[in-house]
């Protein structure tokens, strides 16, 4: 990853997460300020249900007052008190009940017995404890013929006999049914369902024990049922998805409020808050639940969050662009610095860089520029230095190699010029032997300045496709014959060939490869004044071909071998030092690579490396 | 001397005179159409109120108890009461025109009888019908009074089935239209014509709407019920009730959960009868534990009325039986009768639970009116016998052989009597002589009309 990728990653990063965190900061605010307006929405409508409830109670006790004080039921409580039979009565709370448009109506004697129940007509003489009830409305749990339970808004009125009297002669439990259709009589708000939660069975017998008495129900241990919750329109489908909330209110005595996901999906839930009705002994006899939809106040958020969204992808969209400009122009002077600094190590020392501005970067522009002018003068010293030290060099081997036949020249030249002294016959003999002395120098001297030529005028590369067998193969038929010459001292070199069955392509000059073979086998057989083997390999070594010429001759020590391709260096007594040099200039001008592996007294191995000739080549 | 014998006679005359139109006033007048209400079907059974004004039985009652000669004339008894020949009454015709004969007399009694009858076998023998059993019949002769083996015409002497109740009684169907049953007078019929013209049965009338036809004049006898009878009284309605006729009793199953007797007894202890008595019933009948009324028998003391839920826990035995269904016979003093003992159970440890009548048959206990059909004791009880299921021929003669057989009866606890029950009827002011039979049927064919031409 380059500069300027890091730069345009740091960067985006960096903006993307502010955008993120300030989007999430909005969001969570925003939702608070929506659930803090959803519970104020909530618990107005509670508020207000709380007041149509007490506005209901009213209507009940309202309704019994009326009962009460009618002329009919003064009449019955006084000739009831007169005749105390309560037979003719058996179906009055049916008449008054319905005049009054009451669900429950029970009117009860002095001694506690119902003496006529509208809801229960057969249950006439049992006891009904609500008829002593502190209360002016109060809730109760009414047992019905049908074995079932109703739940019911009461409120109970003594009746005297005269207007004087003290005494109550009865009273009425005058009540309506909190059931579906009293739930629908509330006024409900758009979205809002009101649920009642009762332990009253609807069904029957599934209160097949309950007490005749009209003692509150052990509804704090009874298990949630969901057919138990109602609403409007009868049983609730998601009844079960409100039992926390009515079990909180059934056991703390409290009004519990939430969030229900009647779904999987979020627009699919309700704030409910569910509130405990209790009797008059403070027992929880059922639990309303007012549950308003969050589907618009949730569309709501989902339209903001949405934007929210929209915003802030696009903010990071405009940040990753700015992000690439910024990178862009901070990393390019680095760019071109690091470009130029390639170019330097190149051996481009020529190379500038633009200088902008006044800032650091723009500083490190003027110094890399100086420094590379600085560099690329000291360069061109150091060429001129090496100029004159090759030159002393070539001045000091020239002298070195000239002064060797030039001395023999000038001692043959001086016994000449004594010689004249000589007698004739003298002379001739000294003559002949100094003439043919000066002929081996000069041809010496020949020999040392055609070595000085060829290395001046190393050719380029006639490039062609050969096989490296035919190569060596060249070598081998070229040589091995010398080698097996009687009477000369190299009839003691055995030669041996080692050469791959595979082709070995090679893309080369064939007349300098085969020199600098030549070369190689020349100097191995130098190696081994005492005879040995002489081995010739050729093998191919992936994309390369390996050329190998080995001997076994006394070998070379490490400082040798650092210093045997170096020219003008040789371990020979009479040679030039330009031999191997010239055979790793034609490696070189082959792509290839020459290295030595010796050791001492364990004869030499020459290794040439050169790449294979590819399919374009052929 | 002669003025004095003068002015005597004149006098004589004058309170000749003015007696004349009181004596006019007490002769039933022949004429008139009769208007009835009535809040069930007219021939519902048992006292479907049209069965008496449109058929006739082989016998008939008389207030004491004994049967009198109807369609049959006379009959005998042979083989020691396994064998009844009834001769049939000569001259009877049905309100088509056909000829009583035995056969149709067999094929009737066979259509209303086909199980559970106190005969085995029964024959058409000339113009007698023969009745034969395994067991005895002693009391066959009251047994046919009942309303149960009233004679209707099977099939038409065309050989159709008739399209209506066609009987031999004083009135014969016209037509039903508009919710009126119309009987018009039958002119021929053997025990003469009726005083009335004609009646018009106005059916399923609320009791409400029936006072209120009375009370504007539109009705001339309607139904009070047994637990408004009191109310009726104090409305100042002419109330004709009967003694007890009807018993109220709960039927217990013996199968189930009930099979186990001391629940049977625990339930019949629990039960409070007097409230039934006092409240729902108004105080009317009398409270009863046995089969038959006190009055009949003089024996019902015997059985104790008194409720005793301790004794009913102790039945029990800590025993929870599964819940039991309650069903009662249709009308809301039956179904509120039905509640308080479903209460009065509870307290006793069981739970009930009060269905509809349509599911009677499949409910463990039922509670039910059976009818009195006969004022003879031995007949009244092998009827009410054959009525609960318990059918068992009475050969007591003896209140205290009579007095055993309903021990026996009633000791499983299978069928509980709780109250006798009266029948009653509110008449208007223009029908006169109306008088109810012992089974408590008013007795139309014998009352006339005041306005009557």
């Amino acid at each position: 990853m380059n500069l300027r990728q890091k730069l345009l990653l740091l960067l985006s990063l960096t903006v993307a997460a502010v955008v993120a965190a300030v989007a999430w900061t909005v969001l969570v605010r925003i939702r608070q300020v929506f659930e803090q307006r959803d519970q104020e929405e909530t618990a107005l409508f509670v508020s207000q249900f709380q007041r149509e409830f007490q506005h209901r109670s009213a209507e009940v006790a309202a309704a019994v007052d009326r009962i009460a004080a009618g002329e009919r039921v003064r009449s019955m409580a006084f000739e009831f008190v007169q005749s105390g039979d309560a037979a003719p009565y058996l179906t009055e709370a049916q008449t008054l009940a319905q005049e009054a448009q009451l669900d429950f109506l029970e009117i009860v004697g002095p001694d506690g017995n119902v003496v006529s129940s509208a809801q229960w007509p057969a249950r006439f003489g049992y006891p009904e404890p609500a008829a002593t009830a502190t209360r002016t409305t109060f809730l109760k749990s009414e047992d019905l013929p049908d074995g079932t339970t109703a739940l019911g808004l009461f409120a109970v009125r003594a009746v005297n006999r005269t207007e004087s009297a003290t005494e109550p002669a009865v009273h009425l439990i005058g009540g309506k049914r909190l059931d579906q259709t009293f739930l629908a009589d509330l006024p409900v708000a758009p979205g809002m369902q009101i649920c009642l939660y009762s332990d009253a069975s609807p069904n029957p017998g599934q209160n097949s024990s309950a007490s005749l008495t009209t003692a509150p129900p052990t509804s704090s241990t009874a298990a949630f049922d969901p057919k138990r919750l109602v609403g409007t329109g009868g049983a609730v489908v998601d009844a079960a998805r409100y039992q926390s909330l009515i079990e909180a209110a059934r056991e703390t005595g409290q009004p519990s409020s939430g969030i229900l996901y009647l779904t999987g999906r979020r627009e699919d839930s309700v704030s409910a808050t569910a509130i405990p009705l209790k009797s008059e002994t403070e027992g929880v006899l059922a639990v309303l639940t007012v549950a308003i939809s969050r589907s618009g106040m949730v569309a709501a958020q989902q339209h903001i969050r949405s934007i929210a969204y929209g915003v802030a992808a696009g903010g990071i969209l405009l940040a990753i662009l700015a992000s690439l400009w910024i990178a862009a122009r901070v990393s390019r002077p680095i760019e071109q610095l690091a470009l130029a600094a390639e170019q330097v190590a190149a051996g481009n020392w020529e190379t500038r860089v633009p200088e902008r501005g006044h800032d650091e970067v723009s500083v490190l522009a003027r110094s890399f520029n100086h420094m590379t002018g600085q560099l690329a003068s000291q360069r061109d010293r150091l060429v001129q230095s090496e100029r004159v030290a090759a030159w002393r060099e070539l001045a000091r081997r020239l002298a070195h190699e000239l002064k060797n036949p030039l001395f023999p020249l000038q001692l043959t030249v001086e016994n000449l010029v004594r010689a004249r002294e000589l007698p004739a016959a003298e002379f001739d003999e000294v003559f002949r032997e100094s003439t043919q002395t000066l002929g081996m120098e000069i041809a010496n001297l020949k020999t040392i300045i055609a070595r000085f030529s060829d290395f001046s005028r190393m050719p380029k590369p006639q490039l062609e496709r050969i096989d490296a067998r035919d190569l060596v193969e060249r070598v081998r038929s070229l040589y091995e014959g010398s080698a097996s010459v009687a009477g000369q001292e190299e009839a003691n070199i055995r030669f041996e060939v080692e050469v791959s069955s595979e082709p070995m392509p090679l893309s080369a000059d064939s007349e300098l490869l085969h020199r600098a073979l030549s070369n190689l086998v020349l100097n191995a057989m130098d190696a081994m004044p005492k005879g040995g083997t002489l081995t010739l390999s050729a093998k191919p070594h992936g994309d390369q071909v390996e050329l190998r010429v080995a001997d076994t001759g006394e070998g070379l020590t490490p400082e040798e071998c650092e210093r045997l391709f170096t020219p003008y260096y040789t371990t020979k007594q009479h040679g030039t030092g330009l031999g191997l040099a010239i055979v790793q200039s034609v490696v070189a001008d082959h792509a290839g690579a020459i290295a030595v592996q010796s050791r001492p007294g364990g004869g030499a191995i020459f290794v040439i490396t050169l790449p294979k000739a590819g399919e374009a080549a052929s | 001397m002669r003025w004095t014998v003068l002015r005597r006679f004149a006098i004589s005359c004058f309170v000749a005179l003015l007696a004349l139109p009181a004596t006019a006033r007490t002769r039933p007048h022949y004429g008139g159409t009769l208007r009835v209400e009535i809040e069930g079907e007219p021939w519902q059974r048992p006292r479907g109120l049209a069965r008496r004004m449109v058929l006739d039985g082989l016998t008939t009652m008389n207030a004491d108890g004994t049967a009198r000669p109807a369609l049959a004339v006379d009959w005998k008894s042979e083989n020691d009461n396994h064998r009844w020949q009834f001769r049939l009454r000569p001259g009877v015709h049905f309100h088509d025109g056909s000829p009583l004969t035995s056969p149709s007399v067999v094929a009737s009694l066979n259509a209303v009888c086909g199980t559970n009858c106190p005969w085995t076998a029964i024959h058409a023998v000339g113009s007698s019908v023969v009745f034969t059993s395994d067991s005895p019949m002693p009391n066959l002769p009251e047994l046919l009074a009942a309303d149960e083996y009233l004679v209707a015409l099977t099939v038409a002497s065309d050989g159709t089935t008739p399209a209506g109740v066609v009987g031999t009684g004083p009135f014969q169907v016209t037509g039903f239209m508009n919710g009126v049953l119309m009987l018009t007078a039958n002119d021929s019929s053997w025990q003469g014509r009726p005083f009335a013209d004609a009646v018009e049965l106005h059916v399923h009338r609320s009791i409400r709407d029936q006072w209120l036809d009375l009370s504007i004049g539109r009705a001339d006898l309607v139904e009070v019920p047994v637990e408004q009878l009191r109310q009726a009284q104090q409305q100042r309605l002419t109330v004709v009730a009967s003694p007890p006729v009807t018993l109220l009793a709960l039927s217990v199953t013996d199968s189930g959960a009930l099979g186990n007797p001391k629940l049977r007894a625990a339930i019949a202890l629990a039960v409070d009868r007097s409230a039934l008595y006092n409240v729902i019933f108004q105080k009317q009948g009398e409270v009863t534990a046995s089969l038959l009324p006190a009055a009949l028998t003089g024996y019902s003391f015997f059985f104790p009325t008194e409720r005793d839920l301790n004794k009913a826990h102790e039945l029990r035995g800590g025993l929870t039986p599964p819940p039991l269904t309650l069903a009662a016979e249709g009308d809301p003093a039956m179904q509120l009768a039905a509640q308080r003992i479903a209460l009065n159970l509870r307290e006793a440890g069981f739970t009930v639970q009060v269905v509809n009548a349509g599911a009677a048959q499949h409910a463990d206990l039922f509670l039910r009116r059976l009818p009195l059909e006969s004022s003879q004791p031995q007949a009244a009880l092998e009827s009410m016998l054959r009525g609960a299921g318990l059918a068992a021929p009475v050969l007591e003669q003896t209140p205290a052989g009579l007095y055993r057989i309903e021990r026996d009866s009633l000791e499983s606890h299978t069928l509980i009597p709780l109250l006798d029950l009266p029948r009653a009827y509110a008449v208007g002011g223009r029908i006169r002589d109306l008088h109810l039979s012992p089974d408590g049927t008013p007795q139309l064919a014998a009352a006339s009309l005041e306005d009557a031409p």
